[in-house]
């Protein structure tokens, strides 16, 4: 067993897709470990609180006139002109990675073991020590278009400070209404529509004061997780799909091991999107965005070992925690191939949480019938009398519902 | 091209009116002057386009005026929908039937009253986007209404079929409906401002000698000999005549009225209200003296023999219910039931005994606080309603004590194991060929003439203790309900002495049914519990399982579905299958999934939807330490609680719990509408639930479906469900809670929600869809660091 480390740099990340076709930042055995950094794509929100003075995240952000570190943002187009920029914001989350599995082949699922999340402090000396995040409002927010107060609509900032003293909590500082920003290469963000932009807080209103008393409790975990699928060469990294990605549930934290099933040699897993806490249905758009660092441990299951395991049949993302066994629906389980050529930008225009909570309901029943040995009957009666069905978004284009069967169900007499 | 939902939940009701008169100004409309504003239950769904709105409008009584300083010349197109409308001008009064539409200038004295409830469609067209347009049309002077028929049905069926799928249209499908429904209005109006010159060429006065001998003609439809000599007469013009306006449709007389001798035998061979008549009884009926005839004649205008169409009808009915998964009142039946008059509840409700419930004081004898208990009985439960209507079995104080012992209906899917030897369960799941205890079980005809199923029909299904009436409880007051206990209710077989059972049933409702992976049939299966509540971890443990087969009940109907509660099962009707769920342990959340408080809206209300006076709340949260608070709709409140749980999942699957009897002991606490200001349930208009931890919101896919789709309410509300719609509930009463309860501003608010309330599925199967909203208390427990 090795240890990696994998700090972020222009090098070690990309911003906005999955690719099964980015050169691996790392290259690891079944049975590995990494320490992997990870930056918050909101982080310049609040450019003196979340990346001033921090070496990779300045190295990272970096966009002047003459130089942008991170060029493409997005599965979008990459040749001018654009309307918001290179990837046309078509994904937006950064992502470490890809770390590519020695031997891993479509058909292998990966374990991703998180043993442990650590938020990365400020470094600028006025906030040194802390940790902050940004929970945006935002235009894909499931409240958009349904506000009742003046202007409408809006796109609301929150600066949130993590406390770790005591059983960690998160209190907002401060918030804003985005206004039009004007990016280093001179296009106009009138929304948040674009990754990266760094907000000029000349232009902005900060109010203090807001959700006084109000503490949020910690919920550290990674937002996206994933594999590169197969179907395309770049993939928007917002719409979750079969192989993981932006599934933004917060039990992904320490302790929890996914499973993703393998698309493409190498597995290419990448993780991005950290978040210091978020609700079920991450309903803003948005959860506190906070750059963490995570320790994970790599267990690659070949095909052929699969069955009689909990693993069998999987062909979709799953969580094990200490206590629950949790399958993701998705309104399309595998957007990719049920939409076709322009899925990345259609799958925005189906969402549905019916069909998600259709498919939870028919991965839980698969789960149940194939690794619990159950009869059709069995499993049904078991999911409505002990199994939990739950929100995870309504933000993410392809809207999650989960279902979540308890681990003491199986214990046996 | 944007969208805009409203709904009354996203306010408190102290905002309600102004957010309603933004509603209705967005239209060109207000409040008429001198009438209040409407402050109830309201929602508006909205699309516009470039100067182009649509609004679909539901909410209660109330009357509208133009709103003047809007500029243009085209007029309001309002077409009321279910009910008519009070229309007053400078000219005076006039009733306005459904199905016209009015079309009502900007500028002008007038005003639209509904009497009942306001449900109508609503056009407004603003000068800027015909501008470009040639045909511009003459502002019309006054309020001009217009019948049904002709160029005025097209464009209202368009108008009220684009409104109905506002919400589902693409925004290019939109746009094209827009764009139409403007193209056309011009044309319209153009028409109406030259009413004379039609006038003068008489094709008005023809028109309407040819509306008047149609009506004739559809009076007279059952006479076999109609000739045009009769129908002529009967008009006093000549049957010449008459053959030239006939001739100028582009028909005959002849084959106008044979075409409509058939439709009215189409339409009555399709209506199941018809259906104890012979089809020789409805062709003779619509005019055919001959048999025969009438087949060849119906085969060949419909590709059927009337035999054959009316038993598809049938199956289609049928099918469009069960197959649908759609429980509840079918949409044909309750058009039957508004056209006549509403229902009446005498003598229909089981009367109880005067109420002699055991009442003793107890505990703290200085505030007078006393306890109750209202045992399970047949003549202490309503079965699968709620009404306002039942008298109460018992009258409480608020703070005082009860014990309700509740029943599962599905204790009759093992009746040796859950009702045998309980004399509480034997009386009232008691029936035999020639007595049932409680014969009306569900909020249907007690004549069963819609299924046949049965009393009531089962739409509603949960054996409900009660009602309770609390003092004073007056509308407006919040009812707190504090779970104090729950204990199951063992069987009282001695051959089973002791020992806890429930039942839970994979139905035809659940949401499974339509997707089954293993062979080809649907079918339901019963699985029967054993509930272990003595271990350190309590727990459920299946026992045997059986699928249902097609049952006969005391009386004699055939349920080839479980479509009807409380039809005791036979062991021998049905093969136990007994190694299920191996090594399964479900751990138990004992909770009620029925607490309601009597809806205002409707006598007889089906058990199964929840909605703001709770009732199938199905939520496992609501167990022993929690509270739930309920809005008092009616006088004394009548609480009622039912359909007790083992232990259920979020989402309730397959359409029930472990259905399973128990025993809740409640403190029930009014609070007066004065007093409630600062509460956490003030501004409650839904059921709210707190527990140790959390506060609990319920959002449904319809809040107030009674009053959302008037009288087709216990229908539609099955048909519309969708997670979508409950999310969006919750959402906005969640935004309400923590701006109006914990005051944040709607940015705050947003924010919370997005980084700590967590939104589950409660059940997807009780015809409203549930999506709660959980706020942790922890979130505001704590005094500033700062």
């Amino acid at each position: 067993m090795k240890h990696h480390l994998l700090p972020v740099s222009p090098k070690t990340v990309h911003w906005g897709y999955f690719s099964k076709v980015v050169t691996p930042a790392l290259t690891l055995k079944s049975g590995d470990r990494a320490t992997i950094e990870t930056l918050t794509h909101h982080a310049n929100d609040d450019y003196e609180r979340m990346i001033e003075g921090d070496p990779g995240a300045e190295s990272v952000f970096k966009w002047t006139r003459e130089h942008k570190a991170i060029v493409r943002r997005g599965s979008g187009p990459t040749e001018g002109p654009f309307i918001r920029g290179s990837g046309e914001g078509v994904g937006v989350h950064l992502l470490t990675g890809p770390v590519a599995i020695e031997g891993a082949e479509p058909g292998d699922v990966l374990e991703v073991r998180i043993l442990d999340v650590r938020p990365r402090p400020a470094c600028k000396a006025c906030h040194a020590g802390k940790c902050f995040g940004s929970n945006v409002a935002a235009n894909w927010g499931f409240h958009y278009h349904d506000l009742i107060e003046e202007p409408k609509p809006r796109e609301v900032v929150t600066i949130f400070e993590l406390d770790t003293s005591g059983e960690p909590f998160a209190r907002a500082v401060y918030n804003y209404v985005w206004t039009p920003q004007i990016d280093p290469d001179g296009i106009l963000h009138p929304t948040i529509d674009y990754p990266g932009v760094r907000v000029d807080h000349a232009t902005i209103r900060k109010r203090e004061n807001i959700l006084p008393n109000v503490r949020v409790p910690a919920r550290l975990h990674f937002g996206t997780m994933g594999l590169a699928p197969s179907e395309e060469d770049f993939v928007s990294s917002i719409p979750p799909s079969y192989t993981g990605g932006n599934i933004d549930d917060w039990r992904v934290g320490k302790g929890a091991k996914m499973f993703y099933p393998v698309a493409v040699p190498g597995a290419f897993f990448s993780v991005g999107d950290p978040h210091a806490a978020q609700g079920d249905s991450e309903l803003g758009g948005t959860a506190i965005e906070t750059s963490l660092t995570g320790d994970f441990e790599f267990i690659l299951h070949k095909h052929r070992d699969l069955g009689g395991t909990a693993l069998e049949g999987l062909t979709h993302p799953m969580l094990e925690t200490a206590d629950a066994w949790s399958v993701y629906g998705f309104t399309f389980p595998n957007y990719l191939a049920e939409l076709g050529a322009k899925a990345q930008l259609d799958v925005a225009n189906h969402s549905s949480l019916d069909r998600a909570m259709r498919d939870a309901f028919r991965k839980l029943r698969r789960f149940l019938m194939t690794v619990h040995k159950m009869s059709e009957d069995e499993a049904i009666s078991l999911m409505s009398v002990g199994a939990d069905f739950g929100v995870t978004q309504v933000v993410d284009a392809n809207w999650g519902v989960h279902g979540t069967i308890r681990k003491n169900v199986f214990r046996c007499d | 091209m944007s969208l805009r939902p409203f709904t009354s939940e996203s306010y408190s009701e102290d905002d309600r009116p102004e957010a309603w008169r933004d509603v209705l100004s967005s239209i060109g409309l207000q409040p008429t002057a001198a009438t209040t504003t409407h402050h109830g239950h309201a929602t508006a769904v909205r699309r516009t386009f470039e100067g182009i709105a649509l609004a679909k409008l539901s909410a209660g009584a109330q009357a509208i005026s133009p709103l003047s300083d809007l500029a243009s010349d085209h007029p309001l197109v309002l077409l009321p929908l279910e009910d008519g409308v009070a229309l007053k001008t400078t000219a005076g009064h006039q009733i306005v039937a459904v199905g016209h539409l009015l079309l009502l200038p900007r500028k002008g004295d007038w005003s639209v009253a509904f009497q009942r409830d306001m449900r109508a469609v609503v056009l407004s067209v603003t000068s800027d986007p015909l501008h470009s347009r040639r045909a511009s049309a003459p502002a019309i002077p006054d309020v001009q209404i217009i019948g049904p028929g002709g160029f005025g049905d097209v464009f209202a069926r368009m108008m009220e079929q684009a409104a109905r799928n506002l919400e589902t249209l693409s925004d290019a499908e939109w746009l094209a409906i827009a764009q139409s429904l403007a193209d056309l209005l011009p044309t319209f109006t153009r028409q109406l401002a030259e009413p004379t010159a039609d006038l003068n060429s008489g094709t008005a006065t023809k028109a309407a000698t040819l509306h008047r001998l149609c009506q004739t003609i559809e009076r007279r439809l059952d006479d076999a000999d109609l000739t045009p000599a009769k129908v002529a007469q009967a008009e006093g013009i000549s049957e010449r005549y008459l053959q030239k306006l006939f001739e100028g449709t582009g028909s005959s007389f002849t084959h106008y009225l044979r075409e409509r001798r058939l439709q009215r035998t189409w339409a009555d061979l399709s209506n199941p209200s018809e259906a104890n008549h012979s089809i020789s009884e409805i062709a003779f009926s619509a005019g055919f003296n001959d048999s025969a005839h009438f087949s060849r004649t119906f085969r060949h205008r419909f590709g059927l023999s009337p035999r054959e169409f009316r038993q598809n009808e049938a199956e289609r009915l049928t099918a469009s219910a069960t197959a649908a998964g759609q429980r509840g009142w079918p949409q044909e039946a309750l058009a039957q039931l508004r056209s006549q008059h509403a229902p009446s509840t005498t003598g229909k409700i089981a009367q109880p005994e005067p109420a002699e419930t055991i009442t003793h004081g107890i505990a703290d004898a200085s505030k007078n606080l006393r306890h109750h208990h209202l045992a399970a009985d047949a003549s202490r439960v309503h079965w699968g309603y709620f009404s306002r209507s039942l008298p109460p079995q018992i009258e409480i104080n608020s703070g005082d004590t009860i014990t309700i012992e509740t029943l599962t209906q599905h204790a009759s899917d093992d009746p040796e194991r859950m009702i045998k030897g309980d004399i509480g369960a034997e009386s009232v799941f008691c029936w035999t060929r020639d007595q049932k205890n409680v014969d009306r079980r569900g909020a249907g005809p007690m004549d069963a003439s819609i299924y046949g199923r049965g009393a009531g029909e089962g739409f509603g299904v949960h054996i409900c203790t009660g009602p309770v009436a609390i003092r004073d409880a007056q509308p407006g007051d919040v009812l707190e309900i504090r779970i104090l206990d729950i204990v199951p209710r063992a069987s009282r077989n001695p051959d089973f002495d002791g020992q806890v059972f429930g039942s839970s049933v994979a139905a035809w409702w659940g949401y499974h049914y339509k997707e089954f992976l293993a062979e080809q049939n649907t079918r339901e299966a019963v699985t029967i519990y054993e509930i272990l509540d003595h271990d350190d971890v309590p727990y459920a443990r299946a026992l045997y399982s059986y699928r249902w087969e097609p049952q006969t009940d005391p009386f004699g109907t055939v349920h080839n579905t479980y479509d009807y509660p409380g039809i005791p099962i036979t062991p021998a009707s049905v093969r136990r299958r007994h190694d299920v769920l191996d090594g399964i342990r479900i751990p138990l959340r004992p909770h009620f999934g029925v607490i309601a408080v009597a809806p205002r809206e409707a006598d007889l209300v089906d058990s199964v939807p929840p909605a703001y006076f709770g009732g199938n709340l199905d939520n496992w949260r609501l167990g022993k330490g929690s509270t739930v608070y309920l809005p008092v709709s009616v006088p004394g409140a009548l609480l009622s609680v039912g359909d007790p749980h083992a232990a259920q999942g979020d989402g309730e699957l397959g359409g029930t719990a472990i259905e399973c009897s128990m025993t809740g002991t409640f403190q029930v606490v009014l609070h007066k509408k004065g007093n409630l200001a600062g509460q956490a349930f003030a501004d409650l208009t839904y059921p709210l639930i707190e527990t140790e931890s959390d506060w609990v919101l319920m959002g449904f896919s319809h809040p107030n479906y009674l009053a959302e789709f008037g009288a087709k309410g216990q229908s539609e509300v099955y048909a519309t469900s969708s997670l979508d719609l409950a999310m969006k509930d919750a959402f906005r009463k969640m935004r309400r809670f923590l701006m109006n309860i914990k005051g944040l501003t709607e940015d705050e608010a947003i924010a919370l929600m997005s980084v700590a309330v967590d939104f589950g599925v409660t059940q997807v199967v009780d015809g409203n869809w549930g999506v709660h909203a959980i706020l942790s208390k922890r979130v505001f427990d704590h005094t500033s660091k700062s």
